[in-house]
């Protein structure tokens, strides 16, 4: 039998290995912590998606800044 | 997440029955999260019914900024009844209770014409089948064999349970050649597949997309 290394990548054959409980509550932590280092809740823009328009208006992040921040501009 | 496909989509999809009882209760969970219909079609039970998906943003402090939709319909998933009698039931340490989708159905809806979704449907399948492919359910080689998305995989479900794959071999042709453990045929009939319903559902959208593009420019 195939090993879940087999077809998948590392991260991804831990994250099979988990039942379907475990990853609820993992979920949960990793939400959490998305949410204390200030990531934005919108939704990434879905071009593909039927219901995509571009004109939707988005909320501003409680910090005023975006989602994604620039640490460094150049390189080490 | 649950079902072993993690998506970090930052929004809630929630499948609900349009009917008028529900359409009210719906409209007083959404008043309790301040919820703002934020793109069309307008919050309307008439749009649901036909398949149309309502986007909203909530205001409430507790959910601030978090985007739901609401459908009721999917291209190439059962009714609702349906669907609600194969749901999966979690309760949470608070006695919050979550109905999700079941996986059979989850694998259905999410086969659309976005790129994104098909990678997602493989490693649904993929976690199922490795975590339960040593003692499956009467039904379950049926399934794998119907969706799984993974060539190797499907060769190894073929070989482990050959009658149902010839069985199923005159619907999903490619079962034919994961019987053979022929690899590369395998993955030209999923490209196929993938083609096929991306196709599909590109169709299915075509008059209510246009039917958008009206409400978002009347004239």
């Amino acid at each position: 039998m195939l090993a879940p290394e087999d077809v998948v990548e590392g991260e991804w054959a831990d994250w099979y290995r988990l039942t379907p409980l475990e990853r609820w509550h993992e979920s949960q932590k990793l939400w959490l912590h998305y949410l204390a280092i200030g990531g934005s809740l919108d939704p990434e823009p879905d071009t593909e998606s039927p219901f995509y328009d571009g004109g939707t208006p988005s909320p501003r992040p409680v910090d005023g800044r975006s989602g994604l921040r620039v640490l460094r501009r150049r390189g080490v | 997440m649950f079902y072993g496909a993690a998506e970090f989509s930052r929004d809630v999809d929630l499948a609900v029955l349009a009917e008028p009882e529900n359409w009210r209760r719906l409209n007083e969970a959404l008043a309790e999260l301040q919820a703002e219909c934020i793109a069309v079609p307008p919050c309307d039970l008439d749009y649901l019914r036909r398949g149309f998906a309502l986007h909203f943003r909530c205001h409430h402090q507790e959910a601030g900024g978090i985007r739901i939709d609401i459908l009721s319909t999917m291209r190439g998933v059962e009714d609702f009844p349906r669907l609600w009698k194969r749901r999966l039931s979690l309760t949470d340490p608070g006695g919050g209770i979550y109905n999700l989708l079941s996986l059979a159905d989850l694998v259905k809806a999410k086969k659309t014409q976005r790129s994104k979704d098909w990678p997602m449907i493989q490693r649904l399948l993929e976690a199922d089948y490795l975590i339960r492919r040593k003692n499956p359910k009467p039904h379950d080689a049926e399934f794998w064999l119907g969706e799984l998305r993974t060539p190797d995989l499907l060769v190894e479900c073929a070989r482990r349970h050959p009658r149902q794959c010839d069985r199923l071999s005159a619907r999903r042709p490619l079962l034919a050649h994961a019987r053979r453990g022929d690899v590369a045929a395998v993955v030209s009939g999923l490209a196929e597949e993938e083609k096929l319903e991306r196709e599909a559902d590109r169709l299915y959208w075509q008059p209510l997309k246009a039917e958008l593009e009206k409400l978002r420019h009347p004239k």
